[in-house]
């Protein structure tokens, strides 16, 4: 640990303290896909891996459960078993891929397994995400009945050339139709997943899918702009990392694509509907979430309060507060691991970790927490070296218009500095 | 370590230079040497041996002459003592072809057998004629399916008068003719001249710093000798020092007991201020000292000038220390304190041509890790001043006097040489007359190739002249140069604002017809390298208070991790990291950050 310990004193608040906790939220992956969509950056296999006789369902499945077992293990050995002594999870997520692929059986069976293990506190939020498709979208009322309260469609567009462009296999009807049923089964909370600065998306386009998409009254929307990366370059796609190679048709498909997308008309659609959604009465509760009030995603949240959480399933990220840690992506090593040939003993799949040392977690508690609308206390960011700096920064007129402080004495992003975060974010780090 | 070549008479032994055209193979012609005399054991054996920079082998071209000591036993029985230099073959380091020769009675001259004669090998051997060093011509890669020594032979013989019956045919990577080679040098070089117990004249060729020896000098001895425990001293400095070591290169430094006259080898002087032992010096016994010093070197003389700055100004003072020990290695660079309003405190630097100025960045960055800005480059004018107050030279744009000050502007000129295949004339024709060229005259070395001479102010041709004639001869044509005095010129000096303020790094002095164009050229490249800010940032060209050209970098929009779930914070972070990291590369110029390719964009500059 790096000697900058005794000089920052980022807070006090509990969530930040580097003491290792139990964790509030669990995230479970869910690798399978129909197709894959060549902008897709998740831990995603389609193919015949995902269906027929040679499918690898029954098998992921199988090594899940392996990995809940040796995960709950781990942490009843560190906190003790799960009962009134110990913090239970306020969150399920299940995230993917597609995970409306599964069952509604095998997701009622696994929640039984996690509230076992992990102990499920009541009233717990357990969202499934799920894609709008007629053959993907699972069963709304079966969901409901086996414990999901909030439903995350994958509908990226409501314009039907916008979903041809994108290798979606759904329909713009498709997502009124998916919404529609959530809404009838009465899942309490229904989110739509949208995306803008597509390749050669006019405002007006934008537009119309945000229109289309409010008509549908969901409680939640993510407004995600398509962010072309590559993870081979970032070093991510080893044998232990937690992406999977780009393949050289989607590489080829993102080097079409990134030319014509435009950070200008970004911004410009970014802020049109931030103010389209305040004017509404939505809640903007991080830069790319809204909410209805009272719909806000508790297990988002738990990520950028830096609570812990545990994960399971191939590339899945967790924290206990002090160390985050990965699985890797692969497939074969994840089940290999947890279902050894011959019927030895299951290990934990392959991965990495990172302590986090003091200073690290500090940037990290501002980073998270300016990009939620509560922001960050004063305080907090004046604790840290580059934080003073910051104030410094703003009153020289460089950082124009970025952050704002309130009367309750937390500073927070300007709606400009949303979208000019990592401006700021790259001085904190 | 008892070693025989102590004993090697001054009548066996052998100096000798390799020179070439760049990458004719000296340096692989180098390996095989070392490898046929036993010098590098087989197993030992990497390709270019010699190129030992890490810049060399990434660069794939040698930069520093190496001087290598080699034990011969000839076909007469006896055992010769050989000292090779193997020599850069690029136009910027000509200088260090020249250097290399003074210390030779011989050269081997290497021709590409696919390639034939090109500019450098014409202006090498000039040197090497000058010198008045026998030259032994070799044509190399007889492997390669297109050579055609027939052809080179031809040419050797009608361009440079060279006999066909000298001539050795050989391939440096399979070794064939080789061992004619090494019989070559023995019977044809003659051994050096000077007298061995005359007193003690050793001219310093090349230096480096060592922690433990200090100031490490590469000599060759005029005459008289050299034994251990030896105090020495330096004539020019005055310095005195009883040696720690001496030495030769095998091509690591292996001590030896004696050097004589004739020999070329390293001497550990203990001296630790890097001023005392300067390249060019005369190396004499303290106790017997010589009458006079050796006449030394020419100085190089710097083309192209720019200032260097350290990225953040605290590291200064590091970046004067590694200045004086890279200038021990490298003793073709200038240096002197300079100041900038933009880029703070650094040095006004003068470089052989723009590879050498790259390179010496390069190497000051990597061997002692400094972060650096370079200013655009220049060269030097004269300009003289009104009211008959004499002539001042300038070498940096940002000191120009002002217009009412300057009677007349005068601009360095080249004479160019051009190597080219007949079908390129009419393209390299047009590209040299458009940079203000004149053609000079043509002269065929075979009926395919010709030489062709322009004269050209030197400002338009470090301008990516030389990528120009590569791209306009599909990598057919070569050249090389020589300075051509001063000569009056119409010229302005363009100032870039850059958010209204303008930066003294970036100035630039353009002919008077052609500068509104440059500056509509550069501010529309200096639009694409500085990337966005948080505000807009207007960038300007002026001639005085005239702006002649303006763009504007607008304020960036959009700078955002769209996604922050999936609990993938660790991802997130080192993507913020790397964006840290990109900003710290850059020089803040007022509020403006500025990455070092802006400094240099009238390099890439559309024509
Ligand atoms: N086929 C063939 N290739 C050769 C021969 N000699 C050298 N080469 C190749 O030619 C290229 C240049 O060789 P170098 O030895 O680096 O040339 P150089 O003259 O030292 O180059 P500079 O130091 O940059 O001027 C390399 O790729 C060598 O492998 C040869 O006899 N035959
Ligand atoms: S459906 Fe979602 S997870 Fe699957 S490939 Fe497409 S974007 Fe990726
Ligand atoms: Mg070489």
């Amino acid at each position: 640990m790096r000697s900058i310990a005794g000089r920052v004193s980022p807070g006090t608040g509990s969530s930040s303290s580097l003491r290792p906790r139990p964790p509030v939220a669990l995230y479970l992956h869910v690798p399978f896909c129909r197709s894959l969509c060549p902008y897709c950056d998740f831990v995603a296999v389609a193919g015949s891996a995902a269906r027929g006789p040679s499918s690898r369902i029954a098998a992921f499945l199988d090594a899940l459960v392996v990995e809940l077992g040796l995960r709950a293990d781990a942490l009843d050995a560190r906190f003790g078993p799960p009962g009134p002594g110990r913090q239970a999870l306020e969150s399920v997520y299940f995230g993917g891929g597609t995970p409306s692929l599964l069952p509604a059986e095998t997701i009622a069976g696994l929640l039984a397994l996690v509230d076992e293990r992990f102990g499920l506190a009541f009233g717990a939020e357990v969202t499934l995400e799920a894609n709008p498709g007629r053959d993907e979208r699972g069963d709304p009322r079966a969901l409901r009945k086996a414990g999901v309260t909030r439903l995350s469609f994958g509908a990226q567009s409501l314009r039907p050339a916008e979903l041809r462009l994108l290798g979606r296999r759904h329909r713009s009807a498709d997502v009124a139709d998916a919404v529609a049923a959530a809404q009838a089964a009465g899942i309490g909370s229904v989110n739509l997943d949208l995306l803008y600065d597509l390749p050669g998306q006019s405002f007006a386009d934008w537009i119309e899918t945000l229109e289309a998409a409010l008509a549908l009254r969901p409680d939640h929307l993510s407004l995600y702009a398509l962010t072309l990366d590559d993870p081979d370059a970032e070093g991510l796609t080893g044998p232990a990392g937690d992406h999977l190679p780009v393949a050289s048709g989607a590489r080829a498909w993102r080097e079409r694509a990134r030319p014509r997308q435009d950070d200008d008309r970004a911004a410009g659609q970014y802020h049109y509907a931030a103010s389209v959604l305040a004017r509404d009465g939505w809640h903007g509760y991080e830069i790319s979430n809204w909410a209805r009030p009272g719909h806000e995603s508790r297990h988002n949240l738990a990520y950028w309060e830096r609570r812990p959480y545990e994960a399971v399933g191939p590339g899945a990220h967790a924290f206990d507060g002090t160390v985050r840690r990965w699985n890797a992506a692969r497939l074969d090593g994840y089940l290999a691991a947890l279902l050894p040939a011959g019927g030895g003993a299951p290990a934990l799949p392959p991965g990495g970790q990172e302590q986090l040392d003091p200073a690290m977690a500090a940037a990290e508690e501002l980073i998270l927490g300016l990009r939620t609308d509560r922001g960050v206390r004063r305080e907090a960011l004046l604790a840290l070296p580059a934080g003073s700096s910051i104030f410094g920064w703003a009153l020289a007129g460089e950082l124009v218009e970025l952050v704002q402080l309130g009367e309750d004495a937390r500073v927070r992003l300007t709606s400009r500095g949303r979208l000019l975060s990592n401006e700021l974010f790259s001085r904190l780090v | 370590m008892s070693r025989e070549d102590q004993m090697i008479p001054q009548a066996r032994l052998r100096n000798f230079s390799i020179i070439a055209h760049i990458d004719h193979g000296k340096s692989t012609l180098a390996d095989r040497l070392l490898e046929l005399t036993h010098t590098i054991e087989a197993r030992q054996m990497t390709s270019q041996v010699l190129d030992s920079m890490d810049l060399e082998r990434e660069k794939g071209i040698t930069i520093k002459a190496r001087a290598v000591r080699l034990e011969y036993t000839a076909r007469d029985g006896l055992t010769y003592g050989l000292n090779l230099i193997d020599t850069p073959g690029h136009v910027d380091f000509s200088y260090e072809v020249s250097r290399s020769l003074q210390a030779c009675e011989g050269a081997l001259l290497v021709v590409d057998a696919a390639q034939g004669i090109e500019a450098q090998t014409l202006a090498n051997v000039h040197l090497a004629l000058r010198e008045g060093l026998t030259i032994i011509p070799v044509i190399n890669k007889i492997d390669l399916p297109s050579a055609q020594p027939e052809v080179v032979m031809e040419e050797l013989e009608n361009v440079l008068a060279i006999p066909r019956e000298e001539v050795i045919l050989a391939s440096a990577k399979e070794g064939t003719g080789v061992p004619e080679i090494l019989e070559a040098i023995v019977e044809r070089i003659p051994p050096p001249k000077g007298d061995p117990d005359a007193p003690l004249q050793g001219l310093i060729f090349d230096s480096h710093y060592d922690s433990y020896k200090g100031v490490v000098v590469y000599v060759r001895l005029a005459q008289g000798r050299l034994r251990q425990h030896d105090t020495i001293r330096l004539m020019a400095s005055g310095v005195e020092s009883e040696l720690l070591e001496l030495g030769v290169f095998r091509p690591q430094l292996v001590p030896v007991k004696e050097l004589v006259a004739g020999e070329v080898g390293y001497v550990a002087t203990g001296l630790k201020s890097v001023r005392d032992a300067q390249v060019g010096d005369t190396l004499t016994n303290a106790k017997a000292p010589a009458a006079a010093p050796l006449p030394g070197y020419q100085p190089a003389k710097s083309l192209v000038f720019a200032g260097i700055y350290p990225l953040s100004g605290e590291d200064y003072p590091l970046l004067r220390d590694a200045l004086e020990k890279l200038h021990l290695n490298d003793a073709s660079f200038t240096y002197e304190p300079e100041s900038s309003i933009a880029l703070g405190f650094g040095f006004r630097c003068g470089f052989l041509g723009l590879l050498h100025m790259e390179i010496v960045q390069e190497r000051l960055e990597r061997e002692f890790g400094l972060e650096l800005i370079l200013s655009a480059p220049s060269v030097s004018y004269h300009v003289v001043l009104t009211h008959g107050r004499g002539v001042v030279e300038v070498d940096n744009p940002a000191l120009f006097p002002a217009v009412n000050e300057i009677e007349e502007i005068r601009e360095p000129w080249v004479r160019v040489s051009v190597v080219t295949p007949t079908q390129y004339i009419g393209a390299l024709m047009e590209l040299s007359t458009n940079r203000r060229g004149t053609f000079l005259d043509m002269e065929y070395l075979d009926p395919q190739r010709v030489l062709l001479r322009f004269e050209m102010p030197l400002a338009e041709l470090i301008v990516d002249y030389y990528d120009q004639l590569k791209s306009r001869s599909q990598g057919y044509a070569s050249m090389d140069y020589e300075e051509a005095g001063y000569r009056p010129a119409s010229l302005v000096k363009l100032d870039i604002l850059v958010a209204g303020e303008p930066v003294d790094a970036l100035s630039l002095i353009v002919h008077r017809d052609r500068a509104a164009a440059t500056g509509r050229a550069l501010v529309a490249r200096l639009k694409e390298l500085i990337p966005r800010q948080l505000f807009e940032v207007p960038v300007q060209a002026a001639i005085g208070s005239n702006v002649v050209a303006r763009e504007t970098v607008r304020a960036m929009r959009k700078n955002v991790l769209a996604k922050c779930y999936g609990g993938d914070i660790t991802r997130k972070r080192k993507l913020l990291e790397k964006q840290k990291e990109g900003k710290q590369r850059m020089k803040r110029v007022g509020s403006v950050e500025i990455p070092q390719e802006a400094f240099l964009a009238m390099l890439s500059m559309d024509e």
